[in-house]
């Protein structure tokens, strides 16, 4: 009962979110010049063609009228066709107006579900190696304040914040797979391809959950509930791993909230660098063309999954402390 | 005499610190004897508590123990190996703290967590068992319904009962020692009475030994045969409680019981002369709302201030006194206009303050300053001296030259050291810093102080000082002041008229005699029983006590709100909510079956 109404009121609140997204998408895409009817016929059609076509695709009316219109369709699930991409993948920027191919555009959603599995692929995975790093050095150095363990999680931290990423993606890509030959770096064609850019992405969250980690452990450890456990009776294994890490994990399943949306998100440069094929990539080209539909598409996409990681990481702490519950 | 279960010699507890090396514990002897109560005493900083841990061997950097025996059962605990340790500590010997809302992982519920400590100390009890075994100790302490609350989070219980919980989690494991560390500290008055008769009859039954520590000899006397006092990490004296307060042979001894405040014996309440109204609270209500919880849009009002009438006059020292939870806090916010009341008025020297215009308001803000209780989150700490008792005179338009003159003098009138002018709030101690607040609410000449619990974080001698002071400047200004306090040793001392509150209402409003000798409604009498004393109460335990815990002000029962725990209820208390009656005097109760000339029941 208590879930339910709390899903109830925050997906209401997600809602409002998105449809103020949409909004301001909509908008600042109607605004910035470039007149997509004629990006789509090419650059060479006759005035009248960008006409006709902009009244095909409805670019003629007013916007408000345009935006209603898009909202409805968005409602059954509609997220527009690409205006410059075609089923059959290649990009159709610089073809004559009459080519026949030109009418056959992907659909905006079909777009985004294709490299979605790519993009989940890759944040899982960079994911995985940030925690498996982070999080055992973290409680060590929030157990061991002032300590080496705390000295070594900084220090790692430190490093680790301040290496960019576009570098750090160029420099592993020159020792691990042109001089040692150990991983393959551009492109996709199989699995190993993740490796690199999920741990260029693993350098750049590691810092966040190495100081939240730390932190949190160590404020915990102070607490008089860990402080008393032994004159309980509490062995320290059990105090630690039971009471101290459940109640240090709430900061940091907020963060890993967060993180996991704009790896989601897409990111840019990573997946530029490697040439990905995710949602990162497929931004850079939506911008790049100017495929309006593909953006707003894309923007709306993220926006829901933001909210609905949202959501959902707040199930899960209020899982890990009742005290949540509001 | 029997082997003492417990046999401490020359117990020595270092703290070192940038190089300097301070006794914590000085050379500390004493026994404690299967099944008795062993009580200690001393003020805060005496080492009590780092003695209490230290004889469970719970003692980390910077402090170290240096020398002597704790023997237990036959055992020396110092020289223990840490198996051996691990089946004493938490298993043998039960520890209780001072702060039961901090004592349990505040995630999980406490019926596991009692049975994940009971398991983990007695590994051959299974799970069913040690739950039963747990469910039992609550039904001992009267948790109401054991087993539903078994599976609630800490933070879904009060102060009081959630001691009880740690007095379970303390007793569980059949202990024959328990270490209890200023227990009824951060409990209300008749709570603590409660926890304390609690343990008396436990221990009775259990025939379990128990070093009871308080800082406060009255408390201690409640229970220990015997008592030790200690002062600078030394026992300096010890001996049979009732001797130690009646014929106290070492000075400091003789210092702590001339602190404790006389509630009946000579005591010459304050009397007020006769002079204008100041403010005039009519009819004030106050009702928050909260989201309910697991609800999608429903609120639970909670009643925080119901119906509260009352005057202060020039020159009165007007006390409300009451439990956690009766709505004394809301008042004060009310009283200090920073919030405005639901209904009813609040009239500042015949000025309706709802009425007043915003410049007219600040104007008036003059007049009446509230000073609170935290005297270290209540100063701004990068800012010196000075300029803080400046700030209320700039802030209501005075020139810098005469800011600084008027500052300069509220602070020697308060008895800052001129020098410390230009300093910061750093490292002063909490006395000075409620001075600093003294002189603030000072240079603006106020009509009427407020003071929430302003008091209460300081020690009895710094208190006795402001008293003092305050004392002085009505003496000079005329100034009225409303005490807000669960103090009701304060109150006693110093107000003249004394408003007892519970859930929100005054249910009793009277001058100090007969509030403290002949009070009229049955909850100021339980409070006044629940006082731990030395001097003889006149309201024996017996007959006034309390039990169960004030309901939520969310879920008020029908007709008066007190009789659920109220020895004097009768059916028509289920219909009728009593008003506040005028009796004779100039005092007011609200209860159906007051306590009239009923002197045979005051002792």
């Amino acid at each position: 009962m208590f879930v339910l109404s709390f899903l109830l009121r925050r997906l209401l609140q997600g809602s409002l979110i998105i449809l103020l997204v949409i909004f301001i998408i909509f908008t600042l895409l109607r605004v910035v010049p470039g007149d997509p009817a004629r990006l789509i016929v090419g650059g060479m059609a006759p005035d009248a063609v960008v006409a006709m076509k902009a009244k095909e695709l409805g670019l003629d009316r007013p916007i408000p009228i345009q935006f209603l219109s898009y909202l409805s369709d968005l409602a059954t699930g509609d997220l527009g066709t690409s205006f410059v991409r075609p089923k059959s993948g290649a990009s159709l920027g610089g073809s004559a107006f009459d080519d026949s191919t030109r009418e056959d555009r992907a659909k905006v959603l079909d777009l985004i579900l294709g490299t979605l599995p790519m993009t989940l692929q890759l944040a899982a995975l960079s994911l995985a190696i940030a925690l498996s790093v982070a999080v055992p050095l973290g409680t060590l150095g929030g157990l061991h304040p002032g300590r080496w363990p705390d000295k070594l999680a900084l220090g790692l931290g430190s490093i680790c914040v301040s290496t960019p990423n576009f570098w750090l993606g160029i420099v592993l890509t020159l020792f691990l797979s042109v001089k040692l030959k150990l991983l393959p770096a551009i492109g996709y064609r199989g699995f190993s391809y993740t490796i690199l850019p999920a741990i260029v992405l693993a350098v750049e969250i590691i810092p966040f959950i190495l100081r939240t980690l730390t932190v949190s452990v160590a404020q915990v450890m102070r607490e008089e509930f860990i402080q008393i456990a032994p004159i309980r009776g509490l062995t320290r294994s059990r105090t630690v791993l039971l009471h101290a890490l459940g109640n240090a994990a709430i900061p940091l399943v907020n963060l890993l909230g967060v993180q996991l949306g704009m790896l989601l998100g897409g990111v840019l440069v990573v997946e530029f660098i490697f040439d990905y094929p995710g949602l990162g990539l497929l931004t850079i080209n939506a911008v790049l063309q100017r495929d309006f539909p593909l953006i707003q598409g894309i923007a709306i996409f993220i926006s829901v999954m933001f909210v609905a990681i949202n959501i959902l990481v707040d199930l899960i702490a209020m899982t890990i402390d009742p005290r949540l519950e509001y | 005499m029997s082997d003492p279960i417990l046999a401490v010699s020359n117990l020595g507890v270092d703290l070192q610190r940038e190089g300097r090396i301070k006794r914590i514990v000085d050379n500390v002897s004493f026994a404690l004897q299967p099944g008795e109560v062993l009580g200690l005493v001393g003020e805060a900083g005496s080492g009590k508590s780092v003695l209490a841990r230290a004889l469970v061997r719970a003692i980390a950097p910077p402090l170290e123990i240096v020398s002597g025996k704790v023997v237990f059962e036959g055992r020396d605990i110092l020289s223990l190996d840490p198996r051996a340790l691990a089946r004493v500590r938490g298993n043998r010997i039960g520890f209780i703290g001072a702060n039961p809302m901090g004592s349990l992982d505040p995630r999980l519920p406490i019926g596991q967590q009692i049975v994940e400590k009971l398991r983990s100390v007695q590994p051959e009890i299974g799970r069913a068992e040690a739950r039963d075994r747990v469910l039992d100790f609550f039904g001992r302490v009267r948790i109401p319904s054991p087993s539903a609350r078994f599976h609630e989070a800490p933070f879904q219980f009060s102060g009081g009962m959630m001691q009880r919980v740690m007095i379970v989690d303390a007793l569980v494991s059949d202990p024959s020692l328990v270490i209890a560390d200023n227990i009824t500290q951060p409990l209300d008055v008749t709570v603590a009475a409660q926890i304390i008769r609690l343990i008396d009859g436990l221990r009775q039954s259990l025939n379990t030994a128990f070093l009871f520590i308080s800082s406060s000899l009255p408390v201690v006397a409640q229970l220990a045969e015997r008592t030790l006092v200690m002062q600078r990490g030394q026992i300096v004296e010890q001996g049979l409680t009732s001797e130690l307060a009646a014929n106290p042979r070492q000075p400091y001894t003789r210092t702590l019981l001339s602190r404790i405040p006389p509630i009946w014996k000579d005591v010459m309440a304050p009397t007020a002369t006769d002079g204008e109204a100041v403010l005039k609270v009519d009819n004030v209500v106050r009702t928050y709302f909260v989201r309910r919880r697991g609800s999608f849009n429903a609120y639970n009002q909670v009643q925080a201030v119901r119906g509260v009438s009352f005057t202060v006059k020039a020159g009165e020292n007007f006390g409300i006194v009451g439990e956690s939870g009766c709505g004394k806090s809301t008042l004060t916010r009310l009283l200090a206009w920073l919030e405005q009341p639901d209904g009813g008025r609040i009239a500042f020297l015949g000025k309706d303050l709802s009425h007043l215009s915003a410049h007219s308001l600040t104007e008036m803000r003059k007049s009446f300053q509230l000073l609170l209780q935290d005297p270290y989150g209540s100063l701004p700490a990068g800012m010196p001296l000075l300029r803080m008792i400046e700030e209320p005179l700039l802030i209501h338009g005075f020139d810098r030259a005469e800011a600084a003159r008027r500052a300069q003098e509220a602070m020697i009138e308060v008895g800052l050291d001129a020098e410390l002018a230009h300093r910061l709030p750093v490292g002063l101690s909490a006395g000075q810093r409620q001075r600093i607040n003294i002189a603030r609410a000072l240079v603006l000449r106020p009509r009427l102080l407020i003071l929430d619990e302003t008091l209460s974080a300081l020690d009895q001698v710094e208190q006795a000082e402001l008293l003092d002071l305050f004392n002085r400047l009505q003496a000079t200004y005329g100034f009225s002041y409303v005490f807000i306090s669960h103090d009701l040793a304060l109150v006693r001392r110093m107000c003249h008229r004394i408003a007892v509150m519970y859930l929100g209402r005054i249910v009793e409003l009277a001058d100090n005699t007969t509030l403290f000798e002949q009070p009229h409604h049955p909850y100021t009498r339980a409070l006044l029983s629940a006082m731990p004393t030395l001097e003889h109460n006149h309201f024996p335990h017996t007959r006034y006590l309390l039990d169960g815990e004030p309901p939520s002000p969310i879920d008020l029962p029908l007709g008066c709100s007190f009789r659920s725990r109220c020895p004097r209820a009768e059916n028509d208390c289920q219909k009728t909510d009593p008003p506040l009656l005028a009796l004779a005097g100039g005092n007011y109760a609200a209860c159906l079956h007051r306590h009239e000339k009923e002197t045979a029941d005051v002792e």
